[in-house]
Formats: C-alpha cells, structure tokens, sequence
C-alpha cells in the first residue's frame, strides 16, 4: 500500500510536532502548517493531500473555516478532514460536521485513537480513489457505446461503413475499432443454399467430369 | 490538585517511543519546543490580561493548555483551562491569582524537562 500524505494544521507548535511524528510512525508522509491560511493553501489544488488534520482555532482562519472553503470546491477525490478539538460539547462537533469535516478528534489527542482514525480517514480515501477509476473507465466505456448508438453512414452495396474521418470501411474493421467486438468468419443457412451449396455442387461436378476424362 | 510530578510519566514515555530510527529523538525536539514557545505566551498572556483584553488571554491560554496537555503537564493544564474559561465569560477579576499558580507550575513543567534533557 502507498504511503498516503496528511496535512497537519496547528498553530500551537508542540501539538504539531507530537500529531505529526505519532503520524510519522504509523507510516503516513507528514506535511505542517501553521495556521488556516496556510493549510487553505495546501488544500486547495490538484496536489492537495489525501488526509488533513485541522486544528479548530487558529488564528486567521479557523478548521471548520477551512473545511467549508475545500467543500465548496468540486473534486472527484476530496481530502479526508479530521477536525482536532477541544471542544466537546455535541452542538460544536455537529458544527464541525456540518462544515463538511469528516471526523473530530479530542485534543490532546490519544495516540491510538489518533491512529485508528485516521485509518479509517485512509480507507475512505482508498475506496474514493478506486471508485474515481472505474467511474472513468466506466465513462470511456460510455463514450463508445454512443458512437456506435449513432447514424451510420453504410454503403447499399457492399456494407462499408464510412468513418468519422470520412473513409470506407469494412464493418468488421470500425466495429471492431469503436467497441472493441471481434468478428469470426460462418455463413448463414440461407446464405448457405444461395453461395455455399451451389459452389460445392460445382465442384463436384468439376472433379466427376476430371475423373471421366481420366478413365477414357 | 499537586502531584509529585509535572510531567506525567506515561506520556513522556510515549513521547520517548516515537522516535524513528535515524531520525532526531521526538521527545527532545517537543521538550525544547516547549521551552522556547511556552514562556513567550505566558508573558502575552499577563500582558493580555493586564491589558483587559479578554480575547487574546483566552486564546493564549487555550494554546498553552495544549502545549502543556501534550505533555501531560496536568497540573498546568487544568490551571490554563480554567484560565480561558473565565476570560471566555470575559471574567479576567479572577484570572490574575491563577496566572500566579500558572507560573508557578511552569516553573515545576520547566525543571523536570530540563532534567530529561540533561539525562536523555
């Protein structure tokens, strides 16, 4: 498993350190910041980290600040946000919730609950991930029946079908391009009467007639 | 309400575990951090509250119980909580006797971490 990248905001300097090497130790890349500024400009962008820490007051601006400006952003993956508090009463964590955090964690924080957290924050952040992939493997798959859901142009004669690039193809050869199908060569029955029997029955004859002239 | 230690001996064996191998002693760095961070805000603290500004002493002294609780300073951790709780109701009258025992106990966090430094 990679190593996933926390973000650790805190404006209080001894909280940080201690957050960021129990994180270091349970083998999470740490990144710092010290204040809501700083960790906002983290935060925002396609390198963002996968999991951030936000103090709840800093100065500047606060987490639950922060968190409502990463919310207001579109993203197939969004950062995982813990909320680190003292603030316990439920209407503050409802609050913390409400901003868009995903999870709080009481200050000082215990190191095994900190940990198991921010496991659950990197489960979360995995399952994201696979999910953005298949639904983008799931759109290009998409892309394709749509084509093929389109007008096509097809010669009356002999089948061709005419590309996006305005050239004649052979029908096995653009289906096979534009939806990934592959063709095997039969015949059917009525096709079989029309061209098959009446060619074999030709030969026939042809190989009775040899062997005639052969016996004279 | 005093223990005999300052530091509550579990957390700074915690702090003592963290360490990486290769990398600078996690106790050492958070223990000097300490020193270097702490006093500074205790002389903003007195100088917030001197200054009647109710805002400021709540904010200083709700860092400080999170610089001291992250040590297990309890002693100073419950003071500085008591602190902002009363300049949060904008109560500084009987904040200046808890500053007092505040210093006091900084004093007591201070000796002991200096001790660990000597000895780690």
């Amino acid at each position: 498993m990679q190593s996933l990248h926390v973000l650790v905001a805190d404006d209080e300097p001894v909280s940080r350190t201690v957050v960021g090497a129990i994180l270091k130790k349970a083998g999470f890349i740490v990144s710092y910041a010290p204040d809501g500024e700083q960790a906002w400009q983290r935060l925002d962008g396609p390198t963002a980290p996968e999991l951030a820490l936000l103090d709840w007051e800093m100065p500047g601006l606060q987490g639950p600040e922060v968190v409502e400006r990463m919310r207001s952003k579109e993203t197939q993956t969004p950062t995982y946000v813990i909320l680190l508090t003292s603030r316990d009463s439920s209407a503050d964590i409802v609050r913390g919730l409400r901003a868009g955090a995903d999870d709080y964690v009481c200050k000082p924080a215990n190191e095994e609950e900190l940990i198991a957290r921010v496991n659950v924050g990197a489960r979360v952040v995995q399952l994201q991930a696979a999910l953005a992939d298949r639904v983008r493997s799931l759109e290009e798959a998409l892309a394709n029946v749509r084509a093929l859901q389109t007008l096509l142009p097809m010669c009356a004669y002999c089948k061709s079908i005419r590309n996006d690039q305005n050239y004649w193809e052979k029908v096995e050869t653009y289906f096979t391009q534009h939806s990934g199908v592959s063709f095997t060569h039969s015949y059917c029955p009525n096709c079989y009467d029309r061209f098959v029997r009446p060619e074999l029955e030709a030969l026939e004859d042809a190989q009775k007639s040899q062997e005639r002239l052969k016996r004279k | 309400m005093t223990t005999d230690r300052a530091l509550d001996p579990k957390v700074i064996d915690r702090l003592r575990q963290l360490t990486m191998p290769g990398e600078p002693e996690v106790l050492a760095e958070v223990l000097q951090l300490f020193l270097d961070e702490v006093p500074k805000r205790l002389r903003a603290l007195q100088t917030a509250l001197a200054a009647g500004d109710a805002a400021q002493a709540a904010r200083l002294a709700h860092s400080l119980k999170g610089s001291s609780g992250n040590l297990g300073a309890d002693s100073m951790t419950d003071v500085c909580g008591r602190i902002d709780e009363l300049a949060k109701n904008g109560d500084l009258g009987r904040c200046a006797p808890l500053v007092a025992s505040l210093t006091d106990e900084y004093h007591r966090v201070e000796l002991e971490i200096k001790q660990l430094l000597q000895t780690s």
